[in-house]
């Protein structure tokens, strides 16, 4: 295989998104851009196609690149690619070139700038969902931030430079005291075994102890938790998504949100088993008391983008309950429901911005009898809210489905809270579709059905939503190994200790 | 004195020699362009940095008064960068502003040269010479703005400031003198303790060190003047003395404590505190600033204490972490101070933050370079800044001040918003015609030379936040 493969996917957008500030022609640089993006995305499914999937050997890579990159302090640039990584890179992939083909009438303004700011974030990403070498991590977790503020402050709507600092500001505290965390962690792992590493697998080995792992524990799962966001740290998420504009709220919902829940699976957890295993009656608490608060929250909203982010809150707190549960079902369950929740809720954002364009409101008031209107349009919009409502044969029952289950195994309260969590939300999101595409019509004006473009957009989506719902095993296949490795890493020693927290005693 | 011990001087030398040549082609050639001074003043510094590069045997020192190691070469390549780099950012705003012609070039030199002195001294001679030299010339350089009343008032107050401090460095240093008498710093730093107890005359000097210091470094709560004369002294001039005098002082102060010895169990509670300090009340104080001069130099004085940080970890984990983040250092805030020079017009300096509002997309260069410095500074990836600050909490929590640490991590957290700010002025804000009819036309163009040095500083920023390797490696020897 290619020696640099997992390098030319990661930087190849940052490589085009310097020469398109100076493009000069508008249509040119959204072009190149899309091309640049289904290029990445083509690379990912190139992968996935030809890659064995299923069968490997505990513990082994698809992909690996490692090379020595900062070495007084032990610090690699390696890049690892699993079937874990390979779903959420190609989530990537897909949305970001959904989200420029999205932006095409949208965003008219500095339109060089733009695509430079989506293209860095693109690398970002991708490198936050490869990199195996924590600080590499903690430098792609960072480097995706100041695109998304820029893209939120100079192209959003309404109290944009607010709601832009805002969310900055909450990501990188909870970022900071991670780094001071990791440094910590490096450091104990440099006392204990006198190496000098940052290599994610190496440092899984140090098991810090006591306060230590409970405090160093803690502030990656600060950081992890406002990504997330779980409640109650979610506060930044409904502002940043209503003045996004489109392509913003799209990629901030289906993988900046997922770069939380993939820190947890993959550093956060294997990282402090004992804390982490600790902490699950916490995760279990905040998450089902997000998925209720979201809820309710998303019941008073009258603006169609916050009401979709709010959902999201709700989703996002089932995936870090399948987390928290920490077993191949329910992980395997959070991982599905990370790719379906991009797919679905990004559809959502995506159909929020195309409503938007034609009637510069968002006000589920303003709407109405939509059906007679714009018929495709509906029909989209209705596959992609009873998608996210989890209604069986569509991609999210499978995944919400696998999460309950494995939860169930253990904490069956839990399960039977979060399953009542699932009926409230099916109610808030089928009264939106209700209000939308239903009843009066809403005033005479013009309201042309899709345009080409815009069918371009959502049939990939929707095809997703339903082949993944009857065929989740497209996710399911890949996740399995790496899956299984995480719950195996995580060892005899943090199943005895949740055993001992529940009063069980070492079976 | 020795071939090698000249050849030794030969990069410090060139900074003298340089300032006295332009000072005499400056008197007897009268009509040469202020824009040639100055490009010749930042020849002298590339070429005192080009001489410093090759190695010398380890452990030379001339005359028992400076050092010539690989440690002390570097420094000397880095404040040669310094002076010359400051003169290229000053070329276009010494057009603008009377600021003097041969003296200035002449001035930065000088002051350079007194930066070797007192960072590779090894005796405490050298470096109280070395300090008076760059303050010296320092003084002048502050008030050289003639018609500004601002800039007089700047000099002013960092020459009385700067005579206070001074008294309280000599008397420290004589007390050390009689408790050790020896001049060189290695014995008289290491002669404090008897028997594993510090002597109370050694401690007494070691006070009036961090006073005196302390001021020149602007650390908390010796920090008082400046914010006043970062506002009121020349742009070019503030970034210069912000990064090349800081830098040579926190090099200064590094090496004594190194030398400390046993005394040094002693005398840490008090850099602690003092870095503690430091980093809350410049990051806080920095927050509610509208003035961008005024909150550049609040955040300078707010990253001294990440490098005091630093050299309080530094007798554990060597001198490495606290030199890297000086560097780095420097080449963010004259990267501020030179877009501040490059946007400061013929009346006045660039002022409120307000006045940067929009104007990203009208100056892309200067707001990218800004921009960048901005990230730097505030310690993100993938900049200098990020990797200077990891190393400074790698050595804090390294050496076991983990509190110490956790300080700085949650004063840079608030930092973050201030940083912040001048970025969103410059893209997320309209261009406000109504705040200042004249905005925006009173921001001058810019000149090569400024074109020049600000992309290079911006490229070195970012190339030390992806390949700090080298530059980190260097410093660990």
């Amino acid at each position: 295989m290619e020696p640099y493969l997992l390098t030319y996917i990661v930087f190849l957008p940052a490589a085009v998104a310097l020469p398109i500030l100076f493009i000069q022609e508008e249509t040119a640089v959204r072009w190149v851009t899309l091309a640049t993006t289904a290029v990445v995305f083509m690379m990912t499914v190139a992968l996935y196609v030809k890659l064995p999937l299923t069968g490997l050997p505990p513990g082994s890579w698809l992909v690996f690149e490692d090379r020595a990159w900062i070495e007084p302090f032990g610090i690699r640039y390696s890049l690892g690619l699993d079937g874990l990584s390979l779903v959420l890179v190609m989530l990537t992939g897909l949305m970001f070139t959904l989200s420029v083909a999205a932006s095409w009438n949208a965003v008219k303004e500095r339109v060089p700038f733009f695509h430079f700011m989506l293209l860095t974030m693109e690398t970002g990403v991708l490198g936050v969902f490869l990199s195996t070498d924590l600080f590499l991590f903690y430098l792609f977790w960072e480097v995706m931030l100041i695109p998304m503020f820029f893209i939120i402050g100079v192209w959003g709507h309404g109290r944009r430079v607010y709601s832009a600092v805002k969310f900055f500001i909450y990501t990188v505290s909870g970022s900071l005291l991670m780094l001071l965390a990791i440094v910590g962690l490096y450091v104990i792992h440099a006392d204990k075994t006198g190496v000098h590493t940052f290599a994610i697998d190496s440092l899984a080995g140090t098991h810090p102890t006591g306060t230590a792992g409970l405090v160093l524990f803690g502030a990656f799962l600060l950081a992890f938790a406002v990504k997330v966001p779980l409640f109650p740290l979610h506060s930044w998420l409904p502002d940043a998504h209503t003045d996004a504009p489109t392509a913003g709220s799209v990629i901030l919902a289906a993988l900046l949100l997922k770069t939380g829940t993939y820190g947890l699976m993959r550093v956060g957890f294997p990282l402090f088993p004992e804390a982490a295993a600790a902490s699950a009656p916490l995760l279990f608490g905040v998450g089902l008391a997000g998925l209720y608060y979201a809820s309710w929250i998303a019941f008073a909203q009258e603006d169609i983008k916050r009401l979709v982010a709010y959902s999201s809150i709700g989703h996002l707190a089932i995936v870090v309950m399948g987390i928290a549960a920490w077993n191949e079902t329910a992980l395997a369950g959070s991982a599905l429901q990370m790719v379906n929740h991009g797919i679905s809720t990004g559809a959502l954002f995506i159909m929020v911005g195309m409503l938007d364009e034609r009637t510069h409101t968002r006000d589920i008031s303003a709407f109405g009898g939509l059906w007679t209107k714009a018929p495709a349009l509906s029909a989209f919009f209705l596959l992609f809210i009873i998608s996210s409502s989890g209604l069986p044969g569509l991609n999210n029952f499978a995944g919400e489905f696998l999460v309950f289950a494995g939860v169930f195994r253990d904490h069956p309260l839990v399960a039977a809270g979060a399953f009542g969590g699932i009926v409230v939300s099916l109610i808030y999101l089928l009264m939106l579709a209700q209000k939308l595409l239903f009843g009066p019509a809403m005033g005479k004006g013009e309201f042309g059905d899709l345009t080409a473009r815009e069918l371009a957009v959502l049939v990939p989506l929707a095809a997703l939503v339903v082949v993944l719902g009857v065929y989740p095993k497209l996710v399911l296949d890949p996740v399995a190994s790496p899956v299984h490795d995480l719950v195996n890493i995580f060892g005899v020693s943090a199943s005895s200790v949740s055993g001992a927290i529940a009063g069980g005693g070492a079976p | 004195m020795s071939i090698m011990e000249l050849y030794a001087l030969l990069p410090i030398g060139a900074l003298g020699l340089g300032s006295v040549a332009i000072l005499l082609a400056g008197a007897f050639a009268g009509d040469i362009p202020k824009r040639y001074l100055n490009l010749a003043g930042a020849t002298i510094g590339l070429a005192s940095a080009v001489f410093a590069v090759p190695r010398l045997p380890g452990g030379l020192e001339v005359g028992g008064m400076i050092s010539a190691g690989q440690f002390d070469r570097l420094f000397v390549v880095f404040s040669g960068l310094v002076a010359a780099f400051t003169l290229l950012l000053s070329a276009g705003y010494t057009e603008r502003r009377p600021l003097g012609r041969e003296e200035y070039p002449a001035l930065v030199l000088f002051a350079a040269f007194g930066m070797d002195v007192l960072a590779s001294a090894v005796s405490l001679l050298g470096l109280f010479l070395g300090l008076e030299c760059m303050s010296l010339a320092l003084y002048i350089l502050l008030a050289s703005n003639r018609d500004d009343a601002l800039s007089g008032e700047a000099g002013l107050k960092y020459l009385v400031v700067g005579a206070v401090s001074t008294a309280f460095l000599s008397f420290g240093l004589a007390l050390i003198y009689a408790q050790s008498g020896t001049l060189s710093i290695s014995g008289a730093m290491a002669a404090l303790t008897v028997d594993g107890v510090p002597s109370p005359a050694g401690l007494a000097g070691w006070a009036f060190i961090i006073v005196g210091f302390g001021f020149k470094a602007s650390l908390f709560p010796f920090h008082l003047w400046a914010p006043d004369v970062y506002e009121g002294g020349p742009a070019p001039v503030v970034a210069f003395l912000s990064t090349g005098s800081k830098a040579a002082v926190m090099t200064a102060l590094l090496k004594l404590v190194l030398a400390s010895g046993a005394a040094w169990a002693t005398v840490m509670p008090a850099f602690w505190v003092m870095s503690a300090a430091t980093m809350v009340f410049g990051n806080l104080a920095a927050l509610t600033q509208e003035n961008i001069k005024r909150l550049l130099a609040y955040s300078s004085m707010a990253q001294m204490g990440y490098v005091l940080m630093a050299v309080v970890a530094a007798p554990a984990t060597g001198p490495g972490p606290a030199m890297f983040f000086i560097f780095a250092y420097t080449a963010m805030e004259m990267g501020a101070f030179g877009v501040v020079a490059a946007m400061s017009g013929r009346d006045s300096d660039l002022g409120d933050i307000s006045r940067i509002r929009g104007l990203g997309y009208v100056y892309p260069l200067r707001s990218a370079v800004l921009t960048v410095c901005m990230v730097s500074l505030a310690g993100l990836p993938p900049t200098a800044g990020f990797m200077a600050k990891f190393q400074v909490f790698y050595a804090a929590v390294g050496a076991g001040y983990v509190y110490l640490a956790a300080i700085g991590i949650l004063t840079a957290i608030a930092s973050v918003y201030y940083y912040l700010k001048v970025v969103v002025a410059l893209y997320m804000r309209p261009a406000s015609d109504t705040v200042l009819p004249e905005g925006i036309r009173i921001i001058p163009s810019m000149d090569t030379e400024g074109k020049v040095a600000l992309v290079v500083i911006a490229l070195v920023i970012i190339a030390l936040g992806v390949l700090p390797g080298g530059l980190m490696g260097l410093l660990a020897r």
